[in-house]
């Protein structure tokens, strides 16, 4: 909604300055989302006469003018054709700077000086399009700034309205807010419209068949009118606030409605068939509107019906078929009231949203009916010389009864936080026109809620606009007392913000990526046709096709996002993302969203520098990561299973990850085939972990253990082995070895080449052996040891080296 | 011997002190005081003295060993502080060469402001709830006091799995989703993932808020401006001007949208807060007794208010971040920047 500081001060004689307005309607909840000064730094554009217009001695496009600005006389080389001497136009003096940063400066053109500019009004910011110069009235004082001898000199005010204020929809709307602020008295038009000829009802009438939809339609007949031009007051004004000039009874109609909030529609009284209004559901049939669009209706929609059918959709849009032409004489004029879900509903099924229908569908007051119907019937009298019938038909079946909500001073301040007393609750709500009365109770209020507060139906409404009207700045800052809650964090919680922190400690960096993919990006990452991630959550209107459906794996984003970075030149990259995956089920409410943790890693295992960093990681950098996070959550009986059975996964450099049954998810290096779906060079590696079954598998707290104080003795051993026998095996076949005092063995050799033979490997291990109870002999760990050698010759064929 | 005892002592004397390292004074120790040493051999001689003269030559003899002893113990200590300056003097490191790192972690940033905006609740009393993304109507519009059709729907522009499920606009259906489960009193905040069907330079489809709402007896507006006050100083910075003004939600009343001086140019006016010097950062209000009559609470007994936050727009304010898509692109030359 647009108003301006002028036209408010029609309605409310306040003497805020623009600033201090600006700031006053923000603050009552009309937020002002722009300000703009109309001719502000415009000044030196001043009104000038065409003393002659002669064309340019070397250009034939161009006119060389003398201009009188008042003071002097001044020589200006101007463009247009529009101009002749005797003339009054706008002169942009040299050093205005005009809308869009352009600077007037004096010049020579084509050998002509030329000292300033002759303006169009596009380019003072006047209107969007203008042909040529701007030929201003005749007479106006030479020299004196443009705005101001147009009177145009005005402040614009873009409100940004929340939807529960419709009744800010209008100049008086806002004025009467103004007028609350100030203090002062708002001034409604009290409109005189002069009737003669014949009675209305001699020549039409008005049915209502559907007053649930419609209830209240009222109709002047105006004969005689001439269609033209408005004037430009009014051609001015609508476009102060933003409404593009038609014609003159048009420009009522809208002018009305940006004065008054209430819309209302025009009709050639000669093509309305049988001279009649019939309010009604026409049913399901096409209907073109007045923009050249068909439209199909349906049951449900309210329409405006001549004798034979649609000639308007019920506050939304006229029809083609009954539009004002130019060779209009007879108007019916329309103002009415309709229900506002109906147009909501039919605009938001037809995808038609107007002026009109905002209006309507946020409420409009039903009382302004006969008011907006007068000042739109007097005006066009006056603008398009027509003359009114008399009378006015007003259908209204069942009147609206006035609404009454009681407030109690108590609620009222214990809600706010404030001791305002009964008198100053009245007073504030008194302030904007509602019907303040003693209540039946001690300390409580009747409200008479006028029609135009639709808003108002509750107590807490009302004690919303005392806090409004009072003001919040004058509400005190307090801190609420009351019991303490014992809130403990959720476990889910509390594991996702540890998984994060350990993956932040590993040295990797989060992503966040959209939850919406495209389902072309399961075939980049392989999936089967048969796998059940491609059963997705789909959305219904999504964007775009690349965002619509939720995903139901991190894995393509991560690798997007790996992507992107190398293509920037970004080449070791740890990456992980920690959100839900979306998974239908149709047996559910809702999908199921579980955490998932996902992670990417490639390029160079430590950063580049002068003594580290050449080295590229590989699966195990990313295994001892997926093992921190195991850890951080004291998961045991661990296993890496070979074969992910992950399409996306290298089939050979992959393995599931299970504790005990549950299976947690996968590691491995990504496929070469994937790779090059994603334009990926060389290795990535990934994992890819689920968050709800890692919960299902975290072990306890912390359980301390007793800490020796005896020292400790080990034994490496290699072995020769073959080839295909697991690190796993190795450890297992040391484990059912049983020897005593073992505290840790550790895997730290495997070399495979030269002095071992083809099949085989080396495989080195050391051996911990500590006592808590006292130092251990020579004699006692080469017997423990002794076993373990014996057990990895016995199970495992090695030979110890 | 009481002359060869002194002319030992003499030539101890010299030679301790001309010892230039720790091997050299060992040997001179060894030559004068070892077994096989000069004093050893003059003290072989004892025998032939006199009962008189032994115990005068016996203590001159002890005085002549301590006296020795002394001396190479206060000459190591000389020779080992040389040798240890020797030693450093010859050693350096070029510190200004840059130390060995790892690779760099980091959280995302929304995650960052996400728990620094809900460490800030936590201490004021607030609990964590969440709540599913994609979510029933009910929880998101009807419970809400959002009905089908109401205008208010149309603040919101809603993507739609079917007619009843919705990705949920906003964080608030688990104030719903949290009202159901506990009695009052409450004090929640709920951080997520909300959408908007809405893309473009200042709108991202998908987005990030943190809601907060506590009931409690006797809960009054001047509460919520207390804890959204504290907030905004706690997270922006003490003395920061904080403004409520009037505002609708369907879910509040009264409702107030919050800002804050601007802290781009703090308060005089520039581009990012439309030269207002104001800079709209919260929605909030009185929790609406239609919502506590859809969670079965007591709006007789019963008051409370709730609030919202979006955190890229907090984020952006916190580090200056001036493009909202760089949150979703994921370059690390961006994500480095929060490690």
């Amino acid at each position: 909604m647009v108003v301006t500081y002028n036209w408010l001060k029609e309605f409310v004689d306040f003497d805020f300055s623009p600033e201090e307005l600006s700031h006053r309607l923000t603050m009552a909840g009309l937020e002002v989302d722009a300000m703009e000064k109309l001719g502000e730094g415009l000044e030196s554009v001043v009104v000038a006469r065409l003393i002659s217009v002669e064309k340019h001695p070397e250009a034939d496009r161009l006119t060389v003018c003398r201009v009188d600005a008042g003071d002097d006389e001044r020589q200006i080389v101007c463009g247009a054709t529009n101009h002749k001497a005797g003339d009054y136009v706008a002169l942009a003096q040299v050093g205005t700077v005009l809308p869009g940063e352009f600077k007037i400066k004096k010049s020579k053109i084509r050998g002509e000086v030329s000292e300033g500019m002759l303006c169009s009004e596009k380019e003072l910011g006047l209107s969007e399009e203008s042909e040529g110069i701007m030929i201003l009235p005749a007479g106006l004082r030479v020299g004196q700034p443009v705005f101001d001898a147009l009177g145009l000199a005005d402040v614009r005010y873009e409100l940004g309205l929340t939807p529960n204020r419709s009744d800010c929809l209008s100049i008086v709307g806002v004025a009467r807010e103004v007028a609350a602020m100030a203090g002062k008295p708002l001034q409604i038009p009290n409109p005189v419209v002069v009737e003669s000829g014949a009675p209305i009802g001699n020549d039409t009438s008005v049915e209502i068949l559907d007053a649930e939809k419609g209830p209240r339609y009222m109709a002047r007949l105006i004969r005689g009118v001439k269609i033209g031009p408005s004037p430009q007051w009014l051609v001015k004004r609508l476009e102060s606030v933003g409404v593009r000039s038609i014609n003159n009874v048009v420009d009522v109609t809208n002018y009305v409605m940006m004065e008054l909030g209430h819309p209302l529609h025009a009709f050639d009284f000669n093509l309305l068939r049988g001279g009649k209004i019939v309010v009604r559901c026409p049913g399901e049939m096409n209907f073109t509107t007045l923009d050249d669009q068909e439209h199909r209706l349906t049951d449900s929609d309210l329409a405006i019906c001549d004798a034979e059918g649609p000639v308007a959709l019920a506050g939304i849009m006229g029809g083609q078929n009954s539009e004002i032409q130019p060779e209009t004489t007879d108007v019916l004029l329309e103002s009415a009231y309709f229900d506002p879900l109906t147009v909501r509903r039919t605009g938001k099924r037809l995808g038609i949203h107007t002026e009109s229908s905002h209006r309507f569908e946020r409420g409009a007051d039903i009382n302004m009916v006969p008011v907006a119907l007068d000042r739109a019937a007097a005006l066009i009298a006056e603008l398009a010389a027509g003359t009114v019938s008399k009378g006015a038909i007003d259908a209204y079946p069942k009147k609206v009864a006035g609404r009454q909500v009681a407030i109690t001073l108590a609620k009222t301040n214990a809600i706010l936080g404030l001791e305002l007393s009964l008198k100053k609750v009245t007073d504030l709500l008194g302030s904007i026109g509602l019907e303040v009365s003693a209540g039946k109770e001690a300390d409580t209020l009747s409200v008479g809620i006028p029609t135009f507060r639709p808003d108002l139906e509750r107590e807490i409404d009302l004690i919303e606009e005392v806090a409004r009207l009072n003001g919040y700045d004058n509400i005190p800052v307090t801190m609420p007392g009351g019991e303490t809650v014992d809130h403990p964090v959720p476990k889910h919680q509390a594991v996702v913000r540890r998984l994060r922190d350990t993956m932040v400690a590993e040295g990797f960096s989060e992503v966040i990526n959209y939850a919406f993919i495209s389902t072309a990006a399961y075939d980049r990452i392989s999936l089967d046709k048969n796998d059940g991630r491609r059963t997705n959550v789909a959305i219904r209107n999504p964007l775009t096709e690349e965002q619509s459906v939720m995903r139901t794996s991190l894995i393509p984003s991560l690798l997007d996002n790996v992507a992107r970075n190398l293509s920037y030149r970004c080449l070791d990259l740890s990456l992980f993302e920690l959100r839900p995956v979306y998974r239908p089920m149709p047996q559910e409410e809702l999908p199921y969203e579980p955490t998932f943790l996902s992670g990417a890693m490639c390029g160079r295992r430590e950063p580049f520098g002068w003594s580290q960093g050449g080295e590229p990681c590989d699966f195990y950098d990313l295994k001892g990561v997926v093992e921190s996070l195991l850890e951080s959550l004291r998961i045991g009986d661990i296993r890496w299973v070979n074969a992910s059975g992950e399409p996306y996964l290298h089939p050979g450099k992959s393995c599931a990850i299970f504790a005990g049954d549950t299976r947690l998810g996968v590691l491995g290096e990504v496929h070469p085939v994937v790779l090059e779906n994603f334009d990926i060079d060389g290795p990535v590696f990934v994992f890819d972990l689920d968050v709800e079954m890692m919960i299902a598998a975290a072990g306890g707290g912390i359980a301390f253990r007793p800490i020796s104080r005896f020292p400790d003795v080990y034994r490496d051993s290699a072995f020769l082995l073959d080839d295909r026998v697991a690190a796993a095996e190795i450890l297992a076949t040391i484990a059912r070895a049983q020897a005593k005092m073992v505290e840790s063995v550790t895997l730290f050799d495997v070399y495979r080449g030269k002095g071992v033979p083809e099949g085989k490997k080396s495989v080195a291990i050391r051996v911990q052996y500590r006592s808590s109870e006292r130092t251990l002999t020579d004699d006692e760990i080469n017997k423990a040891h002794a076993r373990i050698v014996r057990e990895m010759e016995k199970q495992l064929d090695a030979q110890l080296r | 011997m009481k002359q060869r005892l002194e002319q030992l002592l003499a030539s101890g004397r010299e030679a301790i002190s001309v010892s230039g390292d720790e091997t050299a004074l060992q040997d001179v120790r060894v030559r004068l005081l070892g077994k096989k040493g000069d004093l050893t051999a003059i003290m072989k001689g004892m025998g032939q003295l006199t009962a008189e003269e032994r115990p005068v030559i016996g203590a001159l003899a002890n005085r002549v060993k301590e006296e020795l002893e002394a001396l190479i113990a206060d000459r190591q200590v000389v020779l080992k502080g040389a040798a240890v300056e020797k030693r450093l003097s010859s050693e350096s490191v070029d510190v200004t060469l840059p130390g060995r790192r790892s690779r760099k972690g980091s959280k995302h940033p929304i995650t960052l402001a996400t728990e620094e905006i809900s460490a800030i609740f936590a201490s004021l009393g607030f609990g964590v709830e969440e709540g599913p993304e994609i979510e029933k109507d009910f929880y998101n519009f009807e419970a809400l006091n959002i009905p089908k059709d109401h205008p208010a729907r149309d603040m919101q522009d809603t993507f739609y799995i079917d007619d009843d499920i919705v990705l949920r606009t906003h964080t608030s259906p688990v104030q719903i989703r949290t009202m159901l489960k506990y009695e009052p009193p409450v004090r929640v905040i709920a951080p997520g993932t909300v959408y908007r069907r809405d893309s473009d330079l200042t709108h991202s489809p998908m987005f990030h808020q943190v809601e907060g709402f506590l009931v409690d007896r006797d809960v009054t507006f001047g509460d919520l401006k207390g804890i959204l006050t504290t907030f905004v100083n706690r997270y922006f910075g003490e003395g920061i001007g904080v403004r409520f003004r009037p505002s609708f939600f369907p879910f509040t009343e009264p409702s107030a949208e919050v800002d804050m001086q601007c802290v781009i140019c703090g308060g005089g006016g520039c581009r990012v807060c439309k030269q207002s010097g104001w800079l709209e950062i919260l929605g909030s209000g009185m929790i609406d007794p239609e919502v506590f009559r859809s969670v079965n609470y007591d709006a007789d007994k019963y008051s409370g208010f709730a609030f919202g936050m979006g955190i890229e727009r907090i984020a952006m304010l916190k580090y200056g971040v001036n493009d909202l898509r760089l949150f979703f692109e994921n370059d690390v030359r961006f994500l480095d920047q929060f490690a």
